[in-house]
This record gives C-alpha cells, sequence and structure tokens, in this order.
C-alpha cells in the first residue's frame, strides 16, 4: 500500500521531453556555476559510454536492468527555489510535518524543485548551512571543493552514479562547522508526482571536527500509473571526532523505482551512522558504502525492509576498512510477503594497515509467504591479520515454539505472528534515535501486516 | 477452455531439429525425434535459459547452458544442474500442421 | 631425499613428495589441446563410437566457455604447453608383483602397498594419464563390489555406465568439467550392491610423475539403495620450474538410504593448478559426506556439491584448507536442496599463512516446496601473518519459506591470551600455536579414518614450524 495516497498538485505538470533529447542542449543553456555545468558534462558523456549492469555480473546478478533506458524517462528540470505555504504542501507531508515539532531543520522538494525549507536561525548564527547544492556553489564554493561527487564508486555503481551526477536536482549541503552540536535531525523530504519522469536528489553531508547532527532523508510519492525513476546519490563526511547520523526513509507509492548511492567516510575517532528503510516503491536498490579511514572510527550501518506485493528490494553494502583500531557493525533485517522478493549483498573488506579492525555483519531474514524469495550474500574479504571479523545470514520463518507459546495465551494465529514480526523489527528500530521515524516505520509495517 | 493452435508447419522443423514458439504468451520448444514432435516449456528449470538453444539427445533435451537434460516426453529432469521438472504440452500434427494445447 | 623416509620425517616446507621417477611412457600424445589429441585418448582406450563423440562434444563446449573470471589468478595456467595424456604402461595389473618396477618403486615410496594391506578395502593407483594398479579384496568382490579403473568400468559394465555417466555433471556444466570431458583418463569405477555395507576404506591414489602433466581423471560411482561405504583419494606430484595440471570429475549417485562418505587429501606439489568438478546426487534418505582437505597445490577450486533431490536427504561438507606462501585455496562447497525435509551442514576451516591466501566459496539453495529443509554453514578463518588473506563468498538462494538456513562466518588471529595461556603451562610458543591450529582443524580430523587423523595433524602440526614471530 502506498504511503502517499494524495496528489498535491501545485503545478499542472506539462509534457516531459527525454534526457536524452534535452540534456545537451539544457548544459548549453543552464545558469549554473561552470564546476556544475562541467561535472554534469563529464557524466553525461561518461553515462553514454557505459553499459547497463548486466546480471552476469556478481553485483546485479539478481536485480535485471538490463532492458532499464533511464535516459529515454521525462527529464524534470531543476527548478528555482519557490516559497508555498504549508498548507500548500502535499497532503502526506503536512501530516508528517504536524506530527513532529522538534526539528533544527525542514526542507520540501516537491519533484525537482525546492517549496519549502526552514532552519533554527540560532544554527545559521552559528555557521550551519543547509542549502541547495546549486546556491552553495555560487556563494561558498570552498564548502563543496574535495567533497562533491568525490566519491570512490565501484564500477557496478558506476552507472547509476554517472546518470545522478548528470541530472541531480535539489542537492542539499548540510554543513556542521566544528564543534557545532544540531540538538534536533534535518529533515529533508523529497516528493515526487510526475510519473513517467526521471528525479534526483543529491544529499551532502559535512560534519567538521567534534561537531554532530543528524539528517533525514524521506522519500516519498502518490501510487503511480506510469514508472518513474528517482535516482539518488548521498555522501557523507564525519571529520575527526564528530558523530552523523543519516537516515533515509523510502516510503514511495507504487511505481517508482529507487536507485541510490550512498558513501560515508569516518574521520579519526568519529562516529557515523547509516540507516536505510526501504518500505516503499515497485523496486528499491541501494549500494551503501562505509569508508572506514579514520583510526578508532566507529561505523554502525542498519536497515530495515518489509517487502509485499512484487516488490524487489536490494541492498548492496560495502564496510571498508582502510585505518586501524576501528570498529563497524552492520544490522541489516528484512521481511517479505505476497510474492516479495529481496537481495542482500554484504562485503567486509580489511586492507592490510587496517589491523586490530572489529568489523561484524549480521543479515536477517524473514520469509511470510510461500512465493517471497531471498539472496542473501555476505562475503569476507580480509588482508591483515590481527582482526575480529565475523558474519552471519538467517533465512528463515517466524520461530515455531514463539508463535505456539503466544497461541498458548489466546493470541490468534495472525495477531502472534505480527507480534513476532514486530520483534523481529524492534532490533533494529531500538537502535535508531529518531522517534519520529521510529513511529512511522512502524505504523508503515501495521499497515503492510493489515492492522 | 484450451483448444489446440497451429504454431508451425511440419516443412518449419526437421527431424532432430528445436524450434521456439509462443502460444498465449507462453514460451515453448518444439521438438522433432524421429517424426515425433514434442512440445515442452522453453525455459531450463536450473537456470532462466532457453531450451531451444540447446539440442536432442536421444529421448531428451539437453540446455545449451549447464547440460541438464528433460524428457521429451515426460519432461521429468534427467541430469544435473537441473532437478525440477519443465511443463510439457500435448502436441499433435494435423496435415502439415503443428498444433499445441496449451491448458488453462 | 632418502627413499626410506619415515612419515616422522616429512615436513611440507621441504615437500616430501619432491621425487621424479626416471621412466619412459609407452606413448606421449603431442602437447596441447587438439581435436587429435581427443582422438587418439579415445583411440588407445578402444571406446565405443559414442564415448568419442562425447568427447569431440565436450572440446566443442570447453572452447566455446570462456575461462572463469573469478577465483583463483589462472593466468599461469598455459594450456598449449599440457600434455594431455601420457599413457605409462600398456596394461593396468591386479598384482603388485606385476607392476612396472620403476612405478612400482614410485608406490612403495608412498607407502601404498603396506596401506592396502592393512587398513583398505581396495586400491587404486594412477599414473600420470592411467590407472596402472587396481586390486579389491576377495569378500568385497564376492558380495559384488565393483572397484576396477573407469576404463575398464566403461567395456565391463557398458549399460550400467552409460546410464549414469555425466548425469551428475554434464560436460557443459562449466569450463572444466567439459575439459575433462573431452580428454579424461584413469579415476575409478564404483559400484555398491544394495545393502553392501563396506565397512573398511577404499582408496584411489594419483600420482603425477611428468613435467607440464595434464592429469584427468574422471571417478563414477553408484551407491545402491541401503549400501554404506567411504572412499579415499590422495594426490602427490614432485616439484617442477613449470606448472602442472589436474582437472577431475567425481560424479557419485547415492541411492535410497545409502550412506557414502568421499575424502580427498590433496598435497599436490605447490606449482599444481588443482581444478575440480565433485558432485553428488543423493536420493531419499541417504546421506553422502564430503571430506576435503586441501593443503597442497599452487591453486585449488573444489566446491564439492550435494544435490539432495529426494526427500529427507542429508548432505554434508566437511572442508579444511592450508594456504602457505604463494598458495590460494579457493574451496568450499554446495548444497541445493530440491526435496522436502532435507538437511545439510558445511563446515569450513581454513588456515592462511605466509603470502597464503585461502577463500571460502559456498551456495545453499532451496527451491521453491523443498519444505522444512534446513541448512547450517559455518566458516572459520585462522589468519597466521600480516601478508595472509582470507575471503568468505557465501551465495544463500531461497524459494520457500517453510526452511531454516543459517550461514556463520568468523575471522582470527590466534589469540594472544589463548597462547600466554599455554605457554604459561609449559608449552613453548610453537607447540603452543600448534596446539591451537589443532584444535581448529580437530572437527575435520575426527572425521577421518585415524591413520589419515595422525598425518593431516602431522602435516598442519609441520606447516607451523617457524610461523612462530
Amino acid at each position: 500500500m502506498a504511503d502517499g495516497t494524495t496528489t498535491a498538485e501545485l503545478d499542472a505538470p506539462g509534457d516531459l521531453v527525454s534526457v536524452a533529447d534535452r540534456l545537451d542542449g539544457w548544459l548549453e543553456e543552464l545558469d549554473e556555476p561552470e564546476t556544475l555545468v562541467e561535472g554534469r558534462r563529464e557524466a553525461w558523456e561518461r553515462y553514454r559510454e557505459l553499459p547497463m549492469p548486466q546480471t552476469a555480473s556478481e553485483e546485479w546478478r539478481y536485480t535485471d536492468v538490463e532492458d532499464l533506458r533511464p535516459e529515454d524517462f521525462g527529464f524534470v528540470e531543476p527548478e528555482a527555489a519557490r516559497s508555498v505555504e504549508i498548507e500548500d504542501l502535499p497532503a502526506t507531508v503536512q501530516e508528517v510535518l504536524a506530527g513532529e515539532q522538534d526539528r533544527s531543520g525542514v526542507a520540501v522538494q516537491v519533484d525537482a524543485g525546492e517549496v519549502y525549507r526552514r532552519l533554527d536561525p540560532e544554527l545559521e548564527e552559528q555557521g550551519v548551512v543547509f542549502a541547495p547544492i546549486v546556491e552553495v556553489a555560487r556563494e561558498r564554493p570552498e564548502l563543496l571543493e574535495d567533497r562533491l561527487f568525490s566519491s570512490e564508486v565501484t564500477d557496478a555503481e558506476e552507472k547509476f552514479w554517472t546518470l545522478h551526477r548528470a541530472i541531480f536536482s535539489g542537492g542539499y549541503l548540510l554543513y556542521v562547522p566544528e564543534n557545532v552540536r544540531v540538538p534536533e535531525p534535518v529533515h529533508a523530504f523529497r516528493y515526487l508526482e510526475r510519473e513517467d519522469a526521471i528525479v534526483g536528489s543529491h544529499t551532502l553531508v559535512v560534519a567538521e571536527r567534534g561537531a554532530e547532527v543528524t539528517c533525514v532523508e524521506e522519500f516519498l510519492s502518490p501510487d503511480l500509473e506510469e514508472t518513474s525513476l528517482s535516482v539518488g546519490g548521498v555522501e557523507v563526511f564525519a571529520g575527526e571526532n564528530a558523530t552523523v547520523r543519516y537516515i533515509s526513509l523510502q516510503r514511495y507509492g507504487r511505481g517508482v523505482e529507487h536507485y541510490s548511492v550512498q558513501h560515508a567516510t569516518t574521520g579519526k575517532d568519529s562516529h557515523l551512522s547509516g540507516f536505510n528503510v526501504a518500505l516503499g516503491s515497485d523496486r528499491h536498490r541501494a549500494d551503501v558504502t562505509s569508508h572506514v579511514e579514520g583510526p578508532g572510527s566507529e561505523s554502525e550501518m542498519l536497515a530495515l525492509w518489509f517487502g509485499d506485493g512484487d516488490q524487489h528490494i536490494d541492498h548492496h553494502t560495502l564496510q571498508y576498512h582502510k585505518a586501524p583500531h576501528a570498529y563497524s557493525d552492520l544490522l541489516y533485517k528484512g521481511a517479505l510477503t505476497d510474492r516479495g522478493r529481496s537481495v542482500f549483498r554484504g562485503v567486509i573488506r580489511v586492507a592490510q594497515e587496517a589491523q586490530l579492525t572489529d568489523a561484524y555483519q549480521t543479515n536477517r531474514n524473514l520469509l511470510l509467504s510461500e512465493d517471497s524469495h531471498a539472496n542473501a550474500l555476505p562475503n569476507l574479504e580480509i588482508e591483515a591479520d590481527d582482526v575480529r571479523c565475523s558474519h552471519g545470514a538467517t533465512v528463515g520463518q517466524v520461530d515455531e515454539s514463539q508463535l505456539f507459546y503466544l497461541k498458548s495465551r489466546g493470541l490468534t494465529p495472525l495477531q502472534a505472528e505480527r507480534l513476532l514480526v514486530f520483534g523481529f523489527f524492534e532490533e533494529v528500530l531500538g537502535r535508531v534515535p529518531v522517534e519520529g521515524v521510529r513511529s512511522r516505520v512502524r505504523s508503515a509495517i501495521e499497515r503492510k501486516l493489515g492492522f | 477452455m484450451s483448444e489446440f493452435t497451429t504454431v508451425a508447419t511440419v516443412d518449419d522443423l526437421s527431424e532432430g531439429e528445436l524450434m521456439g514458439v509462443e502460444v498465449d504468451g507462453r514460451e515453448i520448444v518444439l521438438a522433432n525425434r524421429g517424426g515425433t514432435v514434442y512440445a515442452l516449456e522453453d525455459c531450463c528449470s536450473h537456470e532462466e535459459f532457453p531450451l531451444s538453444d540447446g539440442e536432442i539427445t536421444g529421448d531428451q533435451l539437453t540446455c545449451a547452458l549447464h547440460g541438464a537434460r528433460f524428457d521429451l516426453e515426460t519432461g521429468e529432469a534427467k541430469a544435473l544442474p537441473a532437478v525440477m521438472p519443465v511443463d510439457t504440452f500435448e502436441c499433435r500434427v494435423e496435415g502439415d500442421e503443428i498444433q499445441v494445447k496449451v491448458g488453462d | 631425499m632418502p627413499a626410506n623416509e619415515t612419515v616422522e620425517e616429512l615436513n611440507l616446507d621441504d615437500y616430501q613428495y619432491d621425487f621424479v621417477t626416471k621412466d619412459e611412457p609407452v606413448y606421449k600424445a603431442e602437447k596441447g589441446l587438439s581435436e587429435d589429441v581427443v582422438r587418439q585418448i579415445s583411440y588407445h582406450k578402444e571406446e565405443p563410437e559414442w564415448m568419442l563423440d562425447y568427447r569431440l562434444n565436450a572440446l566443442e563446449i570447453f572452447n566455446s566457455k570462456p575461462m572463469p573470471d573469478w577465483g583463483a589468478d589462472l593466468s599461469d595456467l598455459n594450456l598449449d604447453e599440457i600434455y594431455f595424456y601420457l599413457r605409462p604402461a600398456d596394461r593396468m595389473e591386479r598384482s603388485w608383483d606385476d607392476v612396472d618396477d620403476e612405478i612400482k618403486e614410485t608406490f612403495e615410496r608412498l607407502g601404498i602397498p603396506e596401506a592396502e594391506r592393512e587398513t583398505l578395502a581396495g586400491v587404486g593407483a594412477q599414473y600420470e594419464s592411467e590407472m596402472v594398479y587396481h586390486s579389491l579384496k576377495e569378500q568385497w568382490e564376492e558380495q559384488g563390489v565393483v572397484f576396477e579403473s573407469i576404463e575398464d568400468g566403461l567395456q565391463m559394465y557398458p549399460d550400467l555406465f552409460k546410464e549414469h555417466f555425466s548425469t551428475v555433471i554434464p560436460p557443459n556444466d562449466n569450463k572444466f568439467a567439459a575439459l575433462n570431458s573431452a580428454v579424461w583418463s584413469g579415476g575409478s569405477f564404483v559400484y555398491i550392491p544394495k545393502g553392501v555395507d563396506v565397512d573398511i576404506p577404499l582408496q584411489a591414489y594419483f600420482r603425477v610423475n611428468a613435467e607440464q602433466m595434464g592429469q584427468f581423471e574422471r571417478t563414477l560411482i553408484i551407491a545402491e539403495e541401503g549400501s554404506k561405504a567411504h572412499y579415499i583419494e590422495g594426490c602427490t606430484a614432485p616439484v617442477y620450474s613449470t606448472e602442472s595440471f589436474h582437472s577431475g570429475v567425481i560424479e557419485i549417485v547415492v541411492k535410497e538410504n545409502a550412506h557414502f562418505q568421499y575424502t580427498t587429501i590433496q598435497n599436490w606439489a605447490n606449482n599444481m593448478f588443482n581444478l575440480v568438478t565433485q558432485r553428488a546426487k543423493v536420493h531419499s534418505n541417504a546421506k553422502m559426506e564430503w571430506l576435503d582437505g586441501n593443503l597442497g597445490s599452487k591453486a585449488t577450486m573444489k566446491y564439492p556439491s550435494c544435490f539432495l533431490v529426494g526427500e529427507g536427504a542429508h548432505g554434508s561438507v566437511l572442508s579444511v584448507a592450508y594456504a602457505g606462501d604463494g598458495q590460494h585455496q579457493d574451496t568450499g562447497g554446495k548444497v541445493i536442496h530440491a526435496a522436502p525435509n532435507t538437511t545439510s551442514q558445511i563446515t569450513s576451516k581454513s588456515i592462511s599463512k605466509g603470502t597464503g591466501r585461502s577463500s571460502y566459496r559456498g551456495l545453499c539453495q532451496v527451491y521453491e516446496g523443498a519444505e522444512n529443509s534446513k541448512s547450517n554453514v559455518e566458516c572459520d578463518a585462522l589468519l597466521l601473518s600480516e601478508t595472509s588473506r582470507t575471503d568468505t563468498y557465501p551465495y544463500i538462494d531461497i524459494d520457500e519459506n517453510q526452511a531454516t538456513i543459517g550461514h556463520e562466518a568468523t575471522v582470527s588471529k590466534v589469540g594472544e591470551e589463548q597462547l600466554f595461556y599455554l605457554m604459561s603451562r609449559g608449552l613453548d610458543e610453537e607447540e603452543a600455536m600448534a596446539m591451537i591450529v589443532r584444535g581448529f582443524i580437530e572437527p575435520i580430523a575426527k572425521k577421518l579414518p585415524l591413520e589419515y587423523a595422525i598425518e593431516l595433524n602431522r602435516l598442519i602440526e609441520l606447516e607451523m614450524e617457524g610461523s612462530v614471530g
């Protein structure tokens, strides 16, 4: 079931021209700083050289995009920021906004244009920046230097990454200066309502030494008749001793395919936490990398998904340890019902210089229906010798003995199963420090379980 | 109600040959073994691959990808790596027409 | 190295099997692979027409398949420089006394005839491309057990052979299965009749003596309903400056309620490429156990598998790998659950030392309808040096919700605390290390017949020498 069921028509959408037909000319007339335009042009050229990922490759074996032609989708040009009143925002967004008061910043983007943004003025005074990337590129380009699109992506990620770089729209920089603590989450909503369209949001989070921030990115849409693509990119940098939490909450309606490439880098003694939730869309594919580059740093990677109908949910992760004495812990849990299908492929890679690494990886899958299907591929590649690494993956159904126990206490089989599914997810949810996110995820799961 | 559909003529399929056809959206492989025509699901049960790219080996159909073999008559898996059968369809020759019946 | 060397003196860092026997082969095919070589092999074996056709078809498949782009680095494997067929003697003997003197000397140095007298039900010995000796104790022969060279199996039991041959591993399965199917030579044909329990092992011994030699043994085993047997293969070769190549195909059919164990102790010289396909088809309530010890070779790619096709079938793979300097052991196991109530267990233990690299690669697949299947995979890797490397690549593919699948893997260094404790009990560091490693591989060693367990422990212990510091 879709989370967004209403469409707020801010503008009547006109006909879209495909990316392939529009991009060349558009790049010529684009009113953006030259570095951005040049970056888009390079990425677009590279994109056109690269073939679509093939199922013959390890990384795309279970997600077939061979026939997908992203360049034929309608190109939604990034629009200049507009200001609308809260009551003009899509109802689903309003609902979420009303439910939570405690935010240090909020931004709302509809399709490719920003419609609303607010940042706590006190934080602004302390030097926190929460602004569109295009605006930052004009006014404070030094904040983007060596950071924006600097991630070393793998061959398997490059096709969608170059596409994202060429077409990205309405991306944000969230910048937190040294020793500044952003007390409440900064929340960016990405609302998609155009059909047959392609959009790409970029999120860049930079926390300087000793800074602390939580960034929530939430993807919403109504159910769409004609498929639209969301091709996102995320880059997170945690400076020395900084604490950064990044949460991606994907609650698109049906008819959307979401592809996301996420790279996070830890500085010395920093704490990084990433949480990916996939509940909506027809197809969700996220490539999530944690570059553990700071000695003594910690990286926590969490994810939760619940696939129903014909949903296809694919997570690829890499815990790349390049510095000694660091710690990473991954916990990805997913449940499937109906004809849902999931893929998890996770790699722990420990370079030779990353001695005294502690790295863990756990993937648990719950199959609730006969026609659901899960693939799990947890990998270890260890080149250092003084390490503690382990991984585990399980696929199974709800525990019979627990089910039996609950039924003996008077619960119906359906109630008992729901309770156990909740219990299954609580292990992940309990580690997420944002109450609003927890409650929205819980209610989405309830809806999927048919409460 | 399903009925026989004409999918090819006998001239299209000489002895020892395979050909892929489509009936009601189902991919079907026709196999002519010694003048008898068999119709099976055109998809190997091991890893989805068209059996029409394979070959007839005795009374079996061999998949070109990994060598799995299926009984032409029953669709039963006869050689690993396939373990599951493929569907079979009723097939007849009427005059010079090859006809296949796809169940509901 | 003296001929009377005892097992106590063996040391792998100074590879004990590194001796060359001087002999003249009776036939040596030209170097490299060609249709002509394939025809020569078939001609020398006086094969039926269908087998020649099968070989030629397999050669075509081999040529059409790309080299694997994963696993061990095979770039040093130059097939044009390999002899694919080398016939050492004109016929196979059934008594050691009749075996050609030079060849006999080789096997005597390896202790084979002795072992046969004492602990084995039957022995086969392959030298280069052919089995030179095969014998089975009378009591088993009387019960209808067949233990022959694969060539004799084809000649003596043509129908049984044809019924099962290539039904477990077709040539298209992978590039090296295709190669083996084209040029196979040597290996065993084993038939265990219904209800017969062969309670002491059958053993085959594989020796490559010549330089740049390719050995392609092919083994077909049929264990009838309710039977039980254990087959052991051992492999060695001298060390040459150029690479040699071993690529076997082992097919096993385990029928209802039968129980079969297949053990490999592979100790090839460390310039051998060892690319082997081993697979068992396991029927209802039958049990298949693979025990795979990979200690030698330059690069090994080998993943024994169990296709559990009958209800209640059980498959297990116990794998121990040791990767020393310059070695890559890419090993593991596969279990495919295709029927209800099937169970499987994969246990893998690897040790990497120096520049050695060990990789676990595995598959656990559950088909829809294989209800109540249970599979458990445990991998432990021990790293002994800063330069050693280990990888774990399991594939889990589940299409049935009434199944319970688990995979766990750990990587660790020998614990300082553990070492300290043992040393405080009076052991020196090397002894302590050896004890920890022994404890680490114990689950494998205890599944082996005693004398093999002792040898395995001994090999590991000697490998540990000089590993401290």
